[in-house]
């Protein structure tokens, strides 16, 4: 974190300097400021929120996220919550550039307080949102402005079945039973799988709980840009709860042992 | 009225020399020959009820809402021209998502009612355009509380605790009066507002009517809601017993 | 770090494989249904062969968003063609269309290669093939996608019988009979499956079988199902039948 003040409100640059440590005149910039061109559309996320992870199971689907965003490598913000409900049969969970996901928030309450002055009986479901978004998502990078983030929607359809989707910042989509975003395609994508595809009938809620527990729990001691401190969504045919915050036990006296942490130097 | 045929009532951007605009005193009639609507500021909430004359038996029954959302929290009547409701009805969705879109929270009523009555001001004052012809009625409950106001084809607009318009209105007045209405709760103010509307409906004269109700407030969780269909039957039961004691006594 | 290589990269490759034959009186159409993105597969199941019309099956492969888009876009200039004309576009002229709408985005391409099958006005099977900014030929077979260096010589081989003698005396035949391209398919994306690893997962094979073509062959076929569509042609009119089948997962 660069903490002059003639540095504050830019984005930092980890790649020079990134702990200030010269002195302003001889400080090490980027060859290019990134605000040099005015006004300028989303290059790169700014504050950014990390993996989501969703799953299917018998009574409807169920999602996750960490509550933190980040600025970089600093954990700016710890209490910010990545899982908007959005009607009352969809989860929207995010990572990538929270300002842009505000801004999705925003546009998906616009959509369904419209909805709801129609007053036809009519109600948005996980289908809806997800095609809405897809379009939003593949408009703005065809018009090389996107919105920085990964989103998963997660919900129940009219008919009782469940949704489970994947729309990001290209446009790109996906279904599927399992998934997970950013990281945790890598460290939750298998773990998800390994409970889910492996067997023939789907997954109990408690089950379910479990699985997305231990995912996160594998996603904070390995994602450096994690938090131990994260929500879970569930839509079922009843509706939408988001959890309070929870945290996954953890256990770090291994470190102790091991050489170059700790008080342990050599 | 003397003035009329004077040349004074063509035009909305013309005054008669006694200092009034033709144009929006025959709005205004518009209004009240139309079916009537009330709302009831009460304690904790707000009921909105109208009389909805059927034109025709060949229409569906509960088709043709005259009773609109504007936002979560904002409902909406008119009486007098439809049309010119519905389009103001449109115009007031409007300002309340770009209240939104600048604010992000949800907008105060009066804030609402103040960009609507100058959109309906500014119908008053050119030659080209016809002032609207219907008297709007919001309802909310917004962070000061529970709110009504009436906005009239002059652009005029005024907070009530009661408010009727219409053809209706004169009786209808009277009985609110009657009512100590800060006191009411929502659910008795559904009841009453069902008996008004059956007692100002003139049957001798008058087609057909169905009665619609809406309400905002603590049994809503704060959202502008249809009353729902028991308590609708029940207070729409209850209005005509309490007229047929009427006729007996 | 300079703004050019800060750019935004609008577009990703989502890997798959897909591939048309046509026959006399009928074309096959098939592709994988696995989408990945770099080492991770997203999903199992995503289709990339999409029924038209009747008599037209298209396949997209490259950048999945732009196939999703460019697919819906294609239908919605068809249903408009049928509300205008009342009958659906020959399968000559949704090849022109294709070519037309893939052209019109020249210097911000639809990052998409496009394989057309179905049956033309005359009956015969035909399979039209796309680059990504509108060139097209008609052609008896086409692969595309991640394994085309695999699949296309194999078919080279096997369809236009390249660097094989014909029997002596005689000729290679013209046009083979639907039970051997399909296990020509099904070979082609077994062997894509082993040796690409952006191939597996699914396949979905769609034939297309001409008006009045005796269908008796198909009923040897394990796992078809007949696609529902229009049925403009009647009972005898042109038909379109789906088969699916596992491929491996790794």
């Amino acid at each position: 974190m660069d903490h002059h003040p003639t540095n504050w409100g830019r984005p930092r640059d980890d790649r020079v300097d990134p702990y200030g440590t010269f002195p302003i005149h001889a400080r090490p910039r980027p060859a290019k400021d990134v605000f040099a061109d005015g006004v300028q559309r989303t290059q790169q996320p700014i504050v950014t929120g990390t993996s989501v992870i969703g799953l299917k199971y018998s009574g409807g689907v169920m999602l996750a996220a960490d509550n933190l965003a980040s600025y970089g490598s600093l954990a700016r913000y710890k209490d910010v919550q990545r899982l908007h409900p959005v009607g009352t049969s969809t989860v929207v969970g995010a990572g990538g550039d929270m300002s842009d996901f505000q801004h999705l928030q925003h546009m998906l309450d616009s959509l369904v307080t419209e909805e709801f002055t129609y007053d036809d009986g009519n109600k948005l479901g996980p289908t809806e949102i997800y095609e809405y978004l897809s379009r939003v998502m593949y408009g703005r990078r065809s018009k090389m402005d996107p919105l920085w983030n990964a989103l998963v929607v997660g919900g129940v359809k009219p008919n009782g079945e469940s949704f489970l989707g994947y729309v990001d910042l290209l446009g790109t989509t996906y279904q599927s039973p399992t998934i997970a975003t950013g990281f945790g395609a890598y460290i939750a994508q298998p773990l998800l799988r390994n409970a889910v595809d492996e067997r023939p009938d789907p997954l109990s809620e408690e089950e379910a709980v479990k699985v997305i527990q231990q995912c996160m729990k594998a996603l904070f001691y390995r994602d450096a840009r994690s938090l131990n401190k994260y929500q879970i969504a569930k839509v079922t045919s009843e509706g939408v709860t988001i959890s309070d915050p929870l945290e996954a036990p953890t256990v770090w006296g291994f470190a102790e042992g091991i050489r170059g942490y700790g008080a342990q130097t050599q | 009225m003397t003035s009329i045929g004077t040349g004074y009532d063509l035009s909305a951007s013309t005054y008669s020399p006694d200092g009034r605009i033709f144009q929006v005193e025959y709005a205004n009639k518009a209004v009240e020959n139309a079916g009537t609507a009330i709302g009831l500021r009460v304690k904790d909430g707000v009921v909105l009820a109208v009389e909805k004359i059927i034109h025709s038996k060949l229409l569906m029954p509960e088709s043709n809402k005259r009773i609109l959302t504007i936002d979560r929290h904002i409902g909406y009547t008119s009486s007098g021209l439809l049309a010119d409701g519905r389009q103001l009805a449109n115009r007031a969705r409007e300002e309340a998502q770009s209240s939104r879109d600048f604010y992000r929270e949800p907008p105060t009523l009066k804030a609402i009612v103040n960009r609507l009555s100058l959109f309906v001001q500014a119908y008053t004052l050119y030659s080209s355009v016809r002032p609207f012809g219907c008297t709007s009625l919001l309802a909310a409950v917004d962070k000061h509380g529970p709110g009504l106001y009436v906005i009239e084809p002059s652009g005029i607009s005024l907070g009530y605790h009661g408010a009727a318009v219409g053809k209706g209105r004169q009786l209808a007045k009277t009985e609110l009066e009657k009512l100590k209405l800060s006191e009411l709760s929502m659910r008795e103010a559904v009841f009453e507002a069902a008996r008004i509307i059956h007692l100002v409906h003139d049957d001798a004269k008058e087609k057909d009517f169905e009665l619609e109700m809406s309400w905002i407030g603590s049994e809503t969780n704060n959202v502008h809601l249809p009353v729902p269909k028991d308590l609708f039957l029940e207070a729409d039961r209850k209005a005509r017993e309490a007229l047929e004691e009427d006729m007996e006594d | 770090m300079s703004a050019q290589e800060r750019r935004f990269n609008p577009y990703t490759e989502n890997g798959g494989t897909i591939l048309a034959i046509a026959g006399q009186d009928f074309t096959v159409i098939a592709g994988d249904t696995r989408q990945s993105e770099g080492y991770n597969i997203q999903t199992r199941y995503a289709p990339k062969v999409f029924r038209l019309t009747d008599k037209a099956v298209l396949a997209v492969n490259g950048f999945a968003a732009d196939g999703n888009m460019f697919v819906q876009k294609v239908q919605q200039r068809l249903e408009w063609y049928q509300h205008a004309h009342n009958k659906e576009m020959p399968l000559r002229a949704i090849a022109r269309l294709i070519q037309t709408m893939l052209y019109a985005k020249r210097f911000f391409p639809y990052y998409v290669y496009n394989i057309l099958g179905g049956i033309e006005d005359d009956g015969s099977g035909a399979v039209y093939s796309f680059d990504p900014v509108g060139s097209y030929e008609r052609e008896a077979c086409r692969a595309a996608g991640a394994a085309q260096s695999l699949v296309q010589p194999f078919l080279d081989n096997q369809i236009y019988f390249k660097n094989q003698l014909p029997p002596s005396g005689g000729a290679h035949p013209k046009h083979l009979p639907l039970k051997e391209v399909l296990s020509l398919v099904i070979d082609s994306f077994t062997g894509a499956t082993e040796r690409h690893i952006e191939v597996g997962d699914g396949l979905e094979i769609y034939i297309v079988t001409a008006s009045k073509r005796p269908n008796a062959d198909l009923e040897a076929i394990a796992n078809l199902k007949q696609v529902p569509g229009g049925f403009i042609g009647g009972e005898d009119g042109e038909k379109i039948y789906v088969v699916r089948r596992e491929l491996k997962k790794d």
